[in-house]
């Protein structure tokens, strides 16, 4: 049933979004074009990505990086792609074939969806047809964002367990509990600003940062969705699934040739995706920085939007690389208590103060309740600070007393922990020194390992 | 259905680059047949036998996924109210900390037991 | 079938309107639930942060005292509904507080107040409940747990959340509030379940049992409530029955509807038939009752019984009132099937749990032709039913708590074992000897009363048949029971007999009130069944007769 012939059903459902007129009216050839546009984009965009994360990279380590194919070594990945492409594509025996094909098919395809929703600019001429820069819009856009990002997920999971190889299946169930971790995080970050915007459309959320973006006034909101966009994008700091130093190459360890391609092209079209949308929801979308309109009227008009909006996108891509170049990698453990022991209690506080003190302020409440009601929640915050340090401080202490008790232990008795040792009184031991003086000071935090 | 079909176009165009890649990389490439290379790859020792079925895993992963599922379903509650905070004013937000609450004193139970320590 | 094809999404698509006002809800009204709700919540709270060594005073002391007040409040509000109407609905509209809820809810805190007292019953630190549940049953680590003493204080808070749930579901007015009240009673029913001490595999078997079950059964009723939502356009009882008697939605012609309404009422049926436990759908019932802890057997063989009637009832005479006369045939079927079926099994059973679990399946057949009436005083019947079966069953699940087969040893299950009790303690084998008789129906009992009622019910709607099947399958129930009463008294003991525990003042309490309603309702019922039946001065004040019945719509 299409919309055409039903006027009343197609009118009810625009109705309620207002902003979505300009929407779903485009001829047929004018998607393709945008399709097609936003699927060289993300193509190009990967491959300028992974060259830009070996150079900056490169260059950050006081090195140059590739620079041998093509200008400047522009085009190293291009070529890459194609060696890919000419390897042997060996599938291991006693995988599950039909999953263990599937799953980069899973995990890459969905990738390129989220993008859909994303705006680049207002309503330009394309060969004669006015049209947003957006492929499209939806009152449930940002759900659609959300939803794309899980199902990619099912890809990792899939391909680890159908390799039938314990790497593999490791680093897929460490990457999918990692990446449902952070989408919560990532769930709730983007809870503030759906109460800013009023609206899950993505064309609306723009629209909505005209005064001022939201990464300015939800800004713990938008820095936890830096942290989360990292942590499910399975990048550094946070790529444990394919730590090598661990589990070698995590879910991908029995793929090769395009299947490892396509995990790799998923990773990094995910990474365009969660910049773009970090760009659309904190950043201001296509609208031009504040400074720039005040003496330039025009800047948010025409094609120019495109240019800021893809600045704004290149600043949060450097900064994937800028990250991953200045943090080294943390514990599997440090980051699912990152993700839910940190990430999540600060949101549900967040939120909770937020909606309090906007609803104060649509009440018309006097400014010394809103400043009570604040001064609570800063009191909260402080407590919980001081709480948490505190018990940080004890389980420190606890741990160093265990550990100086165990040390004290081992030295009563040179057997414990069922080591065979020889008798301290063994005669080739001649003058052996004391053994108070072969432990460590008490009071260091360090682990004793080894010797 | 207007609204939906561009992403769909857009899923179309996706699909047929992963598929027609995936088809010529399995036809470009070289085939040498080498039974080693067909083992699963375990840092070079004989690979550990696989039970059906994958094995088992920790149970930590299930903890996990069901937590997520509980959050999940918390955030779902929590959008529709984003969306139409101003409209649901004071009573809307009562009942949103009230519902946040709850999950938070179910989210502690769990802390404090452990459920979210990892070794 | 449906006549205004293009116009039907669209109706369905502006139904969103945002409240610009928000619902008023009475509180008070909802205090009983609230008060459960709040002390279960900060039970939960109470495990997270409060030290293990203080735990079980605490909780057990909230869990009494919010069953208690919760109590209190529902007889305040029993009081304060005027004479001569049914009731009212809150949150706008699936909420009913009506005397029938108020009953039943008032039944389900009393019943699990003392079925708490059993939970609570601990002897040298040693309770009904493992010491931990999450350890391998019979692995180093279970036994380093119960060396430390370890305890699972979760249990109060569990239970307050089952009868939070047993509250919003014999209260529920529309479909989806009580598809969630049931899902709030379950879940932590089915964890209960699999905490038992002794035999633990056992007691796993039987969680997993009743919550694959439970949830099939849930699967059908979400089903039956989304074909019921079809035909009538909403799932509140009142417009139901509007719908019911109007012939369906206005979207279907004179009687199109009428299959998804019959196989919704069909779907619905087997899903509280299940929670009721009558048969095709009693399977879990043994199975569970004996692999559960006794405690919580007990729970559930009372307080559930009375919500999961107390919910059949409701949706029965008011949602589908208006059809009696088709789902009459059903439910016909059903009782007979139950009180025979269960009668004749129930007789080869040599585990008194399981035993008793069988009874319990005849007496929710015996409930079942009150159902059937569908009339006043069947309602009325029912309700007593109810609540004298409630304190009896409680009884003798405690009882059975008492009887192990040797000191600190499991329960001793086997009836051979319970031979000459009666010889060895007379006390107790007297008490079990009182409710067997009161389960048997026999007079000065509550049992008879209960099912004198029952029956005249049933009588008076026109079901003599089933009243014939009834009173033979009382007959073999009795053979049952009373042979139990014979192996206790007049057999010698067996050489391997149980060692019989001294009561704890918990346990003792239990089987006291258990022995004395048991007594007091047989020979005193006059003043609650007086109160059940709807004076006839009422009656004749009512415009309709279906309103007649006490409950609110």
């Amino acid at each position: 049933m299409s919309n055409a012939a039903d006027p009343v059903n197609a009118g009810l459902l625009l109705a309620d979004e207002p902003g979505l007129s300009a929407f779903g009216t485009d001829p047929w050839w004018i998607t393709l074009i945008k399709a097609l546009g936003i699927f060289v984009f993300l193509m190009v965009c990967v491959l300028m990505m992974i060259m830009a994360d070996r150079k900056v990279m490169g260059r950050m380590q006081q090195r140059h990086g590739p620079n041998r194919l093509g200008p400047w070594g522009l085009l190293q990945s291009l070529a890459d792609g194609v060696k890919l492409s000419l390897k042997e594509d060996v599938i291991p025996r006693g995988v599950d074939r039909f999953v263990y094909i599937a799953a980069p098919m899973i995990a890459a395809v969905p990738a390129f969806l989220a993008f859909s929703v994303i705006p680049v600019g207002p309503e330009v001429n394309l060969f004669g047809v006015m049209t947003p820069l957006q492929l499209t819009d939806l009152p449930i856009a940002a759900l659609l964002v959300l939803a794309t990002a899980s199902i990619g997920v099912y890809g990792i999971v899939l391909g680890g367990w159908a390799s039938q190889s314990p790497y593999a299946l490791l680093g897929g169930l460490r990457a999918s509990a990692q990446v449902i971790s952070y989408e919560i995080a990532m769930g709730l970050s983007f809870v503030a600003v759906f109460m800013y915007s009023g609206t899950l459309t993505t064309s609306g959320i723009v629209d909505a940062q005209r005064p001022i973006w939201f990464a300015i006034i939800l800004f713990p909101s938008f820095l936890i969705y830096l942290v989360t966009m990292i942590g499910e994008t399975n990048r550094l700091p946070f790529d444990l699934a394919e730590g090598e130093g661990e589990i070698v190459g995590g879910f991908m360890t029995e793929y090769g040739s395009m299947k490892f391609t396509m995990f790799f092209l998923a990773e990094y079209v995910n990474m365009v995706t969660v910049s773009a949308v970090s760009v659309t929801f904190f950043l201001g979308g296509y609208l031009a920085p504040p400074p720039i309109t005040t003496f330039w009227a025009g800047a948010n008009e025409g094609w120019w939007p495109a240019l800021w909006w893809l600045l704004k996108f290149m600043g949060v891509m450097f900064l994937f690389i800028w990250v991953r170049g200045s943090v080294p990698r943390i514990r599997y453990d440090q980051l699912m208590a990152l993700g839910w022991k940190v990430l999540i209690p600060v949101q549900l506080v967040w939120i909770t103060a937020l909606a309090a003190i906007r609803i104060l302020t649509n009440e018309g409440a006097p400014a010394v309740v809103i400043g009570g009601v604040v001064a609570v929640f800063v009191a909260v915050v402080i407590a919980s600070l001081y709480a948490w340090g505190r018990s940080v401080k004890r389980r420190r202490a606890a741990e160093a007393a265990e550990r100086a008790e165990e040390r004290k232990r081992m030295r009563d008795d040179p057997m414990y922990g069922g080591f065979p040792v020889p008798p301290m009184t063994a005669p080739h031991y001649g003058t052996s020194v004391p053994a108070e003086d072969l432990t460590p000071p008490a009071s260091t935090d360090k682990e004793v390992t080894g010797a | 259905m207007e609204l939906y079909a561009p992403v769909l176009v857009l899923g179309a165009i996706g699909a047929a680059f992963v598929v027609v890649s995936m088809v010529v990389g399995s036809i470009a490439g070289p085939k040498r047949y080498n039974r080693a290379k067909l083992q699963a790859y375990e840092c070079g020792i004989e690979p550990t036998p696989q039970p059906a079925g994958g094995g088992r895993f920790t149970i930590k992963y299930y903890l996990t996924a069901m937590l997520f599922i509980v959050f999940d379903i918390e955030i779902i509650f929590l959008y529709p109210w984003a969306v139409h905070f101003d409209e649901l004013g004071l009573f809307g937000l009562i009942a949103m900390v009230l519902f946040l609450v709850n999950v938070s004193i179910a989210y502690a139970y769990e802390w404090r037991r452990g459920g979210l320590e990892w070794e | 079938m449906i006549t205004e094809t293009s116009s039907v999404p669209a109706a369905v698509l502006s139904a969103p309107t945002i409240t610009e006002q928000a619902p008023h809800i009475d509180y008070w009204l909802l205090s009983p639930l609230l008060v459960v709700f709040g002390a279960a919540v900060l039970g939960v709270l109470f495990e997270a942060l409060v030290p293990q060594a203080r735990r079980r005073a605490l909780q057990l002391g909230l869990a009494l005292a919010a069953t208690a007040a919760a109590f209190v409040l529902t007889v305040l509000q029993g009081g304060s509904i005027p004479a001569g109407e049914a009731g009212t609905t809150l949150a706008l509209g699936s909420v009913a507080v009506d005397r029938v809820a108020l009953f039943l809810q008032g039944t389900i805190l009393v019943l699990a107040f003392i079925s708490l007292l059993l939970i609570a019953e601990n002897r040298r630190g040693e309770s009904a409940f493992a010491a931990q549940a999450a350890t391998v049953p019979g692995s180093e680590e279970e036994r380093s747990h119960i060396l430390a003493g370890s305890q699972h204080t979760e249990v109060y808070p569990l239970v307050l959340f089952a009868v939070l749930g047993m509250q919003l579901f014999t209260a529920a007015n529309d479909f989806l509030t009580m598809f969630i009240a049931l899902e709030v009673m379950s879940l932590p029913l089915y964890l209960l379940c699999g905490l038992a001490r002794r035999r633990r595999l056992f007691s796993q078997e039987a969680a997993v049992k009743y919550f694959l079950l439970g949830a099939f059964s849930s699967a059908f009723f979400l089903f039956g409530i989304a074909l019921v939502y079809g035909y009538a356009g909403s799932v509140n009882f009142a417009r139901v029955s509007e719908a019911i008697d109007a012939g369906g939605a206005s979207l279907f012609e004179d009687g199109s509807g009428e299959p998804l309404l019959l196989i919704g009422i069909a779907l619905i049926g087997v899903g509280l038939l299940f929670k009721v436990g009558a048969v095709p759908f009693h399977n879990w019932k043994p199975d569970v009752y004996q692999g559960a802890p006794t405690p919580i057997t007990a729970l559930m063989a009372s307080c559930t019984l009375v919500a999961a009637f107390g919910a059949l009832l409701r949706v029965f005479y008011t949602a589908f009132g208006a059809s009696v006369d088709q789902w009459r045939p059903m439910l016909w079927t059903v009782a007979i099937l139950t009180m025979v079926l269960a009668a004749v099994v129930a007789v080869t059973q040599r585990d008194i749990k399981r035993l008793l679990a069988y009874s319990s399946v005849v007496h929710a057949g015996f409930m079942l032709t009150a159902v059937v009436a569908a009339s006043p005083e069947g309602l009325a019947g029912a309700m007593f039913y109810l609540a004298a079966y409630g304190f009896t069953t409680i009884g003798a699940f405690a009882i059975v708590t008492l009887v192990r087969t040797h000191e600190n040893g499991p329960e001793a299950g086997e009836l051979a074992q319970w031979a000459g009790l009666g010889r060895t303690s007379p006390l107790l084998a007297g008490s079990l000897a009182l409710f067997l008789l009161a389960f048997a129906g026999i007079p000065l009992t509550s049992g008879f009363i209960g099912k004198f009622a029952v029956f005249e019910a049933a009588m008076a709607a026109g079901a003599t048949p089933l009243v014939v099947v009834g009173v033979l399958s009382s007959a073999v129930t009795a053979f049952f029971y009373v042979r139990i009463i014979v192996l206790m008294f007049f057999s010698e003991p067996a050489e391997t007999g149980p060692t019989v525990i001294r009561a704890g003042g918990l346990t003792g309490s239990a089987i006291a009130v258990g022995v004395a309603a048991t007594f007091l309702l047989g020979v005193f019922p006059s003043p609650v069944l007086d109160n059940l039946v709807p004076q006839p001065s009422e009656e004749a004040a009512e415009p309709a007769v279906a309103t007649a019945d006490g409950f609110t719509r």
